[in-house]
């Protein structure tokens, strides 16, 4: 075969994947998306009979008939963004400076403790939200708000310790040893220089940790059901019966996560996904 | 403050105990805890005796759901595997405007949650959803006759497409870290691209391959929302969905236990393997500084 032919097959196998790729990631996407407007689409229909709006209407609260099976979604998600933000607030406070001691400092049993952070990566971790409704049951902590934010607070703090601990391990030490040496109070060094070096990194995991709890699902299952319905939970309640107001929910769901992705892209590594440190 | 007049007074807590106590004490409380009551349950039957009672009815009625979940993470974590591969030595060694749109692409479903994917694949693999009618409309298959993938083969489809930019971010980074020379060196050997594949990218990055089969692997095993929502209490479904069978209609903490140590079982190597190697490597990094 000739230089120029072979040239243009391997462009054209390229333009075969590329769309191929483009296919299979978006087709599940445009699939939510018909749904989400579909009024009536019966089979062997290829599109919907009928669009239109309603059904995102009904979902963000513009407009309540009883016709369509549609409820407004503004108190779950209003619950969902409350339960995040108090989620990343108190996971912060103790990952930071988890995060800060397993970076700096020489820890007697560290391997032990790190052990503790890094085994709800490598387990199922279903078992222990199981175990946790035994005893939240006995507290009387299931089904309700604070029993979820402290299933929230477990299941985001793991990804907070670690990130937060990279962050603090790429600042240099000679930065806050240069200070100290100037006088500087341990405390003053903190929050004068470790700190503002470190934001962009907390507040990359600030986000994650928010984002993880805005969608979780499992430790939501069976804590906070069937009081507790956050976003994801009304996503799977009507997911049997409402295809159309499920998948208006799912895209809702859907924007936060390909926001983060797109934000984040440059400095992407795989322990913001995996946890792996 | 109680504690840091301890410290003036000369006891001397040191100061890093103080900033790990809290996350220590939460997670023990939340996570070591639940994790060995989950064995020690495991054990002890509803008349709160030792015995091994759970385990005999979980091999009695779950024996096959062990085998499907085992066969569904096995089969999803070598397709992904292979497919990422792929893709990212396409990625490492194609630079042109194709090759950076697939770069930016591949990665958006990374983020997106497994109760989006799980309504996602309820409505793009249903028998009359958007992938029927597109494969009918080019003939591929017969619209009265539609492929049913409420089943292991939706499942794996969805934990695939969820999994493969995950794979792909890993092993595209560690195929990043690999010199030019080396793979320049190999052509001028006259390797072919094949030769370039096996003998050079792939052992030069095993270590990243490893990882992110230990990882597709484990997260697998351990996912509810998707079986759940995909393919429920149908018979075979996987051991998640079992256990919160188990829970919701026997409130049976014993066999849901028990179902919990087998999904433990099933991930023992790779659990292994990765907290080896994550230990290894922190300690590594304070050792350094230290």
């Amino acid at each position: 075969m000739n230089v120029p032919a072979k040239r243009i097959l391997v462009v054209t196998a390229e333009i075969v994947l590329l769309v191929l790729v483009l296919l299979l990631i978006i087709g599940p996407m445009m699939s939510l998306f018909i749904w989400s407007v579909a009024h009536r689409w019966y089979w062997p229909n290829t599109l919907p009979q009928e669009v239109g709006f309603e059904y995102w209407k009904q979902a963000l609260g513009m407009r309540t008939s009883l016709a369509i099976g549609a409820i407004s979604i503004i108190p779950a998600f209003l619950l969902s963004l409350t339960i995040a933000v108090v989620v990343v607030i108190i996971s912060m406070l103790i990952a930071i400076p988890a995060g800060y001691a397993l970076a700096k400092y020489r820890i007697p049993f560290g391997a032990v403790i790190m052990f503790l952070f890094l085994m709800p990566n490598a387990f199922p971790q279903q078992p222990i939200f199981v175990n946790l409704l035994r005893v939240f049951t006995r507290w009387g902590l299931s089904g309700t708000v604070q029993g979820v934010v402290l299933v929230h607070i477990l299941v985001g703090m793991v990804f907070g310790v670690w990130i937060t601990s990279a962050t603090f391990r790429s600042i240099p030490n000679y930065l806050e040893e240069a200070a100290r040496s100037v006088g500087a109070t341990r405390l003053y060094t903190f929050f004068h220089i470790t700190l503002p070096l470190a934001a962009p990194g907390l507040l990359a995991s600030s986000v994650f940790v928010f984002i993880t709890s805005l969608d979780e699902f499992t430790g939501t299952f069976f804590i906070g059901l069937p009081f507790v319905s956050t976003l994801p939970m009304t996503l799977y309640s009507s997911s049997g019966y409402n295809m159309q107001f499920a998948s208006v929910i799912a895209i809702i769901l859907l924007i936060p996560s390909i926001l983060f992705m797109t934000l984040i892209q440059r400095v992407l590594r795989a322990e913001y996904v995996g946890g792996m440190g | 403050m109680q504690a840091k007049s301890t410290v003036r007074r000369g006891l001397s807590l040191p100061p890093y105990l103080l900033l790990i106590f809290p996350a220590v004490t939460f997670m023990v409380l939340m996570y070591g805890y639940p994790f060995l009551s989950s064995i020690l349950r495991s054990f002890i039957n509803p008349q709160g005796e030792f015995s091994f009672e759970n385990y005999g009815k979980t091999i009695d009625l779950y024996l096959k759901d062990i085998g499907f979940t085992l066969a569904v993470t096995v089969l999803s974590t070598a397709v992904s595997a292979v497919l990422a591969i792929l893709l990212a030595v396409y990625l490492r060694l194609r630079q042109n405007s194709i090759s950076r749109a697939l770069a930016a692409l591949y990665k958006i479903p990374i983020f997106i949650p497994f109760v989006v994917v799980a309504q996602m694949m309820n409505s793009f693999l249903a028998p009359h959803g958007i992938l029927n009618l597109a494969l009918a409309k080019l003939n591929v298959i017969d619209l009265e006759h539609p492929l049913q993938l409420f089943n292991f083969y939706g499942l794996t489809f969805g934990f695939v497409w969820k999994m493969i930019p995950f794979s792909t971010l890993i092993i595209h980074g560690g195929f990043q870290m690999i010199d030019n020379s080396y793979i320049e060196a190999a052509r001028s050997c006259g390797a072919g691209l094949g030769r370039v594949i096996t003998r050079v990218l792939i052992p030069m990055n095993r270590s990243s391959i490893l990882v992110a089969l230990v990882l597709v692997y484990s997260q697998i095993v351990g996912t509810f929302t998707l079986p759940y929502m995909l393919i429920g209490g149908k018979i075979p479904t996987t051991i998640t969905v079992d256990i919160a069978h188990r829970i919701n209609y026997f409130r049976d903490f014993g066999v849901a236990n028990a179902l919990g140590v087998f999904s433990y079982l099933l991930v023992l190597i790779t659990a292994v393997y990765y907290l080896r190697s994550s230990v290894r490597k922190m300690t590594g990094y304070q050792a350094s500084e230290g």
